[in-house]
């Protein structure tokens, strides 16, 4: 009965593991194929419900390298969540491969659970590279150009985070997350500590694409498949944020040592990003770069160096990582900018709609997911009595309301191009039952994440606290 | 004196309507916000191939508002006006982990801005039967902003204040990207980054009072009854004039209101003029002069300046103008100032006075924002350079914009006399000069109105113009309903009675129902009495 809770990330490897087997050797008719994404989203959901039932229990695995705790639960749960709703909602007809089209974004979510369930460092650092190594794939399956730009940038990335916490294993002599705690808990802040830090949230920033780091994965996204480009943007982007709140609350008794970063990068990422936003005209730009300006209100959450401020963060990127992965998804091709979204509200409703949500709750407009996420940060920012960067936010996200108003006008009140002369780059989403039932799905997670906020926050606050933070 | 105090007072009476207590919901207040926001998603739904049923979507749209406004009169006509507690109230958990509670409830204040939104609604509705183009998201649109007023309005959280506040940003500017004049595109984006700004600014000034507070509520019972320092109280009450000002609006934060109301369709002109924008005033109210005395005395001369500066500015730019359209823009903000004025006097008068022109500022300046905007549509062009002798051929129209110049100023029978009088009768005991050159701009306004109506109305017709025809049936009704109440409220403050009783015929009157609350609002405000003389 213990070995449970490990079941939703047996279901994910293995589902991930006989899809790619199942495209290697081409034993499914091809009559069958098309109910691939249906299966794997009910594998993933039902991984989602063994999660949530048997996920409250608090046990550890293999020596305690794996840890079942609150923020496990909670992380893991958005995790599955993001994933199903992505598998469904994705136009799978705009998708490169339908087997490493869906294995990848199982191993996305695998990553994000183990990072999210591991005790140490180098857990963390599988965790991250697993989710980051299938979106690589992903990428690469349409533009290998692209893949490997982003493996580069990704080597980066990979370098930093190493380095760091190689010297955070170093000034602590522990690569438990609980007894770097510890040891810090009587510690002076010092160089030798700040250093890594720098190193390590660096790189996570540049493998979470957050503005100024933006400059590596976001173009690549771009090029990608419309679900691969949500893995960039949206899950990869989620593990690394994941394994931010796990570091930067094990060195949280010293918050000198990384709160100056996540202030600096918070700032940065969300008015720039807002502004970005509000540059770009094309939608699939102008989502990455939303998504950008929403992770700076998740640092931001991470700069208040205590519980609240994490819960909120924790809260909020719940709230990013399904609008971050399903807006690419829902968006679909869209390779032609605006003129592929025109009108789609009056010929795609449903779809139109879900995309509408996600740039919306992207921008943390009222009332959905993203802005009581982003309101909870405030909150917790307010509390700190950091008004500076909260004015930034502010403005971040009035900047980002504003680019989308410019989405929403294209999405319904330009009309559509005429079909006869409508490019292949501009061509409609296929609709199919399940692609309409993700739509309808994610619509009522992102309008109504806002009315299931208080069990939402509240296991947030009890992962934060699983952290060990006061 | 005696009509003052009749106007003030009126008949603080708890004798209720007949027919009192036959309805009741608990969820009155959930009723008006969340029914127009369930009926819009609907609509956007609904399939409509090439316009089939646009007639039938602008049918529920009308029914869907007359039904909200008369839900809204049951509650109207119930409400105790001699309790000065919240009425309606509806308290629930919501995000208790920081404090939050979906809390609504209002006042006399509250009550007066619902009864503006309802009619509003049903106002816009009327004003926008001529609307051709995507029918169905039009009317979702403005079922959206309604109800985000709506919430605005109710809540008594200031988390679901800046949610609410928040949320009628988007469709508002999506309906005037989508609908409205040449320079749309600049309007919206002017309306956007303003009234964004101005929701960061009153977000700000949220989360200051919530820190200040304890950080462990937003319920503004909680919020409104800390102690909190005098120098917090000045930063919050900055943010919170910041926040107000972009709404109102109130110069120099104006920017928005002469593009917005110039280019909008008259729909979007009627809520943007009403209820969406007199909420600058409310929050104001509430969160200055209702929770933060000190604040209020001491930032009263800048609210009086505001107050000069906008009612100035107005008349000024509308004289100067040739655009018709600008000019009732222009004109529209005037309201706003007397309003603002009335809060500024910090005194149980003023602030009587500024609640009423709450409704009746709206009012008027939905009147002559809506009536000019129309007029242009008639007329078939703004310059009033070509416009001219028009009052024998748009007789109706004529007939509505004199009402509402003659509502801008304050006359007589209508509404805002009643709220001018109680303005500068409060004000110029408090805030002597700031009235005096309140007085003065109104002045200039006056002249304004006089050079516009002279020319467009009753000045020579101008063979160059293009033909003009009057207003449509749906125009008429939808200006004849806002100068209606305005009339009604004018003639009738305190409601029509059964001859020889205090029994209420079928209105309780509004200058009774607003009174619940003022007390208390007012109560840090009353001057002391002086003593008297020692006798011999």
């Amino acid at each position: 009965m213990r070995y449970l809770v490990l079941v939703p990330e047996a279901l994910m490897l293995a589902t991930a593991v006989v899809v790619m087997l199942l495209g290697r050797f081409a034993v499914l008719p091809s009559a069958w194929r098309r109910f691939l994404p249906l299966a794997a989203a009910a594998i993933v959901l039902t991984a989602l419900g063994i999660e949530l039932w048997a996920g409250a229990a608090l046990t550890t695995f293999f020596g305690g390298a794996i840890v079942q705790d609150r923020f496990a639960l909670f992380a893991k749960a958005a995790a599955l969540a993001i994933a199903a709703v992505a598998l469904a909602s994705a136009d799978w007809a705009a998708e490169d491969s339908p087997y490493l089209g869906l294995a990848m974004p199982l191993l996305a979510a695998f990553g994000v659970m183990v990072a999210a369930s591991a005790a140490d460092l180098v857990g963390l650092w599988a965790g991250l590279e697993l989710a980051a190594a299938a979106a690589v794939v992903m990428v690469a399956l349409r533009r290998p150009d692209l893949g490997l730009r982003l493996l580069v940038v990704g080597g980066v990335a990979t370098s930093l985070v190493l380095i760091g916490l190689a010297f955070l294993y170093a000034s602590t002599g522990n690569a438990d997350l609980v007894a770097i705690r510890d040891v810090l808990a009587s510690r002076a802040p010092t160089v030798a500590l700040a250093v890594p830090m720098l190193l390590l949230l660096g790189g996570l920033a540049v493998r979470a694409g957050i503005a100024p780091f933006h400059v590596g994965p976001l173009p690549i996204s771009l090029g990608a498949s419309p679900l691969g480009a949500g893995l960039v943007i949206g899950l990869v982007t989620v593990a690394a944020a994941t394994v931010a709140i796990k570091i930067v609350a094990a060195v949280a008794p010293l918050p000198a040592v990384f709160a100056p970063y996540a202030v600096a990068v918070a700032a940065v990422a969300m008015v720039g990003g807002g502004a970005a936003a509000l540059a770009v005209r094309s939608p699939r730009p102008r989502m990455a770069y939303l998504a950008v300006a929403q992770l700076g209100w998740v640092a931001a959450g991470l700069s208040t160096h205590f519980r609240a401020g994490f819960a909120a963060s924790l809260f909020l990127l719940a709230a990013f990582g399904i609008a971050a992965t399903c807006g690419p998804a829902l968006l679909g091709r869209a390779e032609a900018g605006e003129t592929a979204i025109a009108g789609l509200g009056a010929v795609r409703p449903v779809r139109a709609a879900g995309l509408a949500l996600a740039f919306l709750s992207l921008a943390g407009a009222p009332p959905l997911a993203g802005f009581f996420g982003e309101l909870a940060v405030a909150a917790a920012l307010a509390q700190s009595g950091n008004f500076v960067l909260l004015g930034l936010g502010l403005l971040g996200s009035v900047l980002s309301v504003a680019a989308v108003v410019g989405t929403l006008r294209v999405l319904y009140i330009q009309s559509p191009v005429d079909e006869a002369r409508r490019p292949a780059a501009a061509a409609l989403p296929a609709v199919t039952v399940l692609s309409t039932a993700g739509a309808v799905v994610f619509c009522a997670l992102v309008a109504g994440y806002g009315l299931l906020g208080n069990p939402i926050l509240g296991l947030a606050d009890q992962g934060a606290e699983a952290l060990g933070l006061r | 004196m005696t009509l003052l105090t009749v106007i003030g007072q009126a008949t603080p009476s708890p004798v209720p309507a007949p027919g009192a207590g036959l309805f009741t919901s608990p969820f009155l207040l959930s009723l008006l916000i969340w029914v127009p926001a369930a009926v819009a998603v609907a609509l956007a739904f609904i399939p409509n191939p090439r316009g089939r049923y646009d007639t039938l979507i602008k049918q529920i749209a009308f029914f869907t508002n007359l039904g909200t406004l008369f839900v809204f009169f049951i509650g109207y006509s119930q409400f105790e006006n001699f309790l000065p507690t919240m009425q309606y109230e509806e308290k629930v958990p919501w995000l208790p982990a920081i404090g939050v509670t979906y809390h609504l409830g209002i006042d006399g204040a509250g009550l007066v801005m619902l009864m503006l939104s309802g009619l509003a609604g049903v106002a816009a509705v009327l004003a926008s039967l001529n609307v051709r183009e995507r029918v169905r998201a039009y009317f979702a649109l403005l079922l959206l902003a309604q109800s985000s007023v709506n919430g605005a309005i109710a809540s008594r959280d200031m988390f679901m204040l800046v949610l609410f506040w928040g949320a009628s940003i988007v469709p508002i500017a999506l309906l005037v990207i989508g609908w409205g004049g040449p320079r749309r595109i600049s309007a919206a984006w002017r309306l956007v980054g303003y009234w964004g700004f101005g929701t960061a600014a009153l977000a700000v000034g949220a989360l200051a009072l919530y820190t200040a507070a304890g950080g462990t509520s937003f319920d503004m019972d909680h919020l409104f009854k800390a102690t909190i320092s005098p120098r917090v109280q000045l930063g919050i009450s900055m943010a919170m004039i910041v926040a107000a000002a972009t709404r109102l609006p109130l110069f120099p934060l104006h920017g928005w209101a002469r593009e917005v109301l110039a280019e909008s369709p008259p729909g979007v002109v009627v809520i943007v003029a009403t209820a969406a924008s007199r909420l600058g005033a409310f929050l104001i109210l509430r969160t200055i002069i209702g929770a933060e005395p000190v604040a209020a005395h001491l930032l009263s001369p800048l609210l009086a300046a505001l107050a000069v500066l906008t009612v100035g500015y107005a008349g000024l730019a509308a004289l100067r103008t040739l655009d018709i359209r600008h000019a009732g823009a222009y004109l529209a903000m005037v309201p706003g100032g007397i309003t603002v004025m009335g809060m500024a006097a910090v005194s149980p008068l003023g602030i009587a006075g500024s609640v009423l022109g709450l409704f009746a500022g709206g009012l008027a300046a939905a009147l002559i924002a809506g009536a000019c905007v129309t007029l242009s549509d008639r007329a078939q062009t703004r310059s009033m350079a070509l416009l001219g002798g028009l009052a024998p051929r748009m007789p109706n129209l004529g007939w509505l914009l004199v009402i509402a110049a003659l509502a801008l100023l304050g006359v007589p029978i209508l509404a805002t006399f009643a709220v001018n009088v109680m303005t500068f009768f409060g004000a110029f005991k408090t805030q002597p000069l700031g009235a005096f050159a309140l007085a003065a701009s109104l002045a200039v306004c006056a002249v304004a109105l006089a050079v516009i109506l002279g020319r467009v109305l009753f000045g020579a017709p101008n063979a160059d113009a293009p033909g003009v025809s009057d207003v449509s049936l749906g125009e008429t009704w939808y200006l004849g309903l806002l100068a209606g109440a305005l009339l009604w409220v004018g003639l009738f403050p305190g409601g029509p009675k059964i001859p020889g009783t205090e029994v209420p015929l079928f209105d309780p009157g509004l200058i009774n129902q607003m009174s619940a609350g003022i007390s208390d609002i007012a109560s840090p405000y009353v001057l002391p009495t002086p003593a008297a003389p020692a006798t011999q």
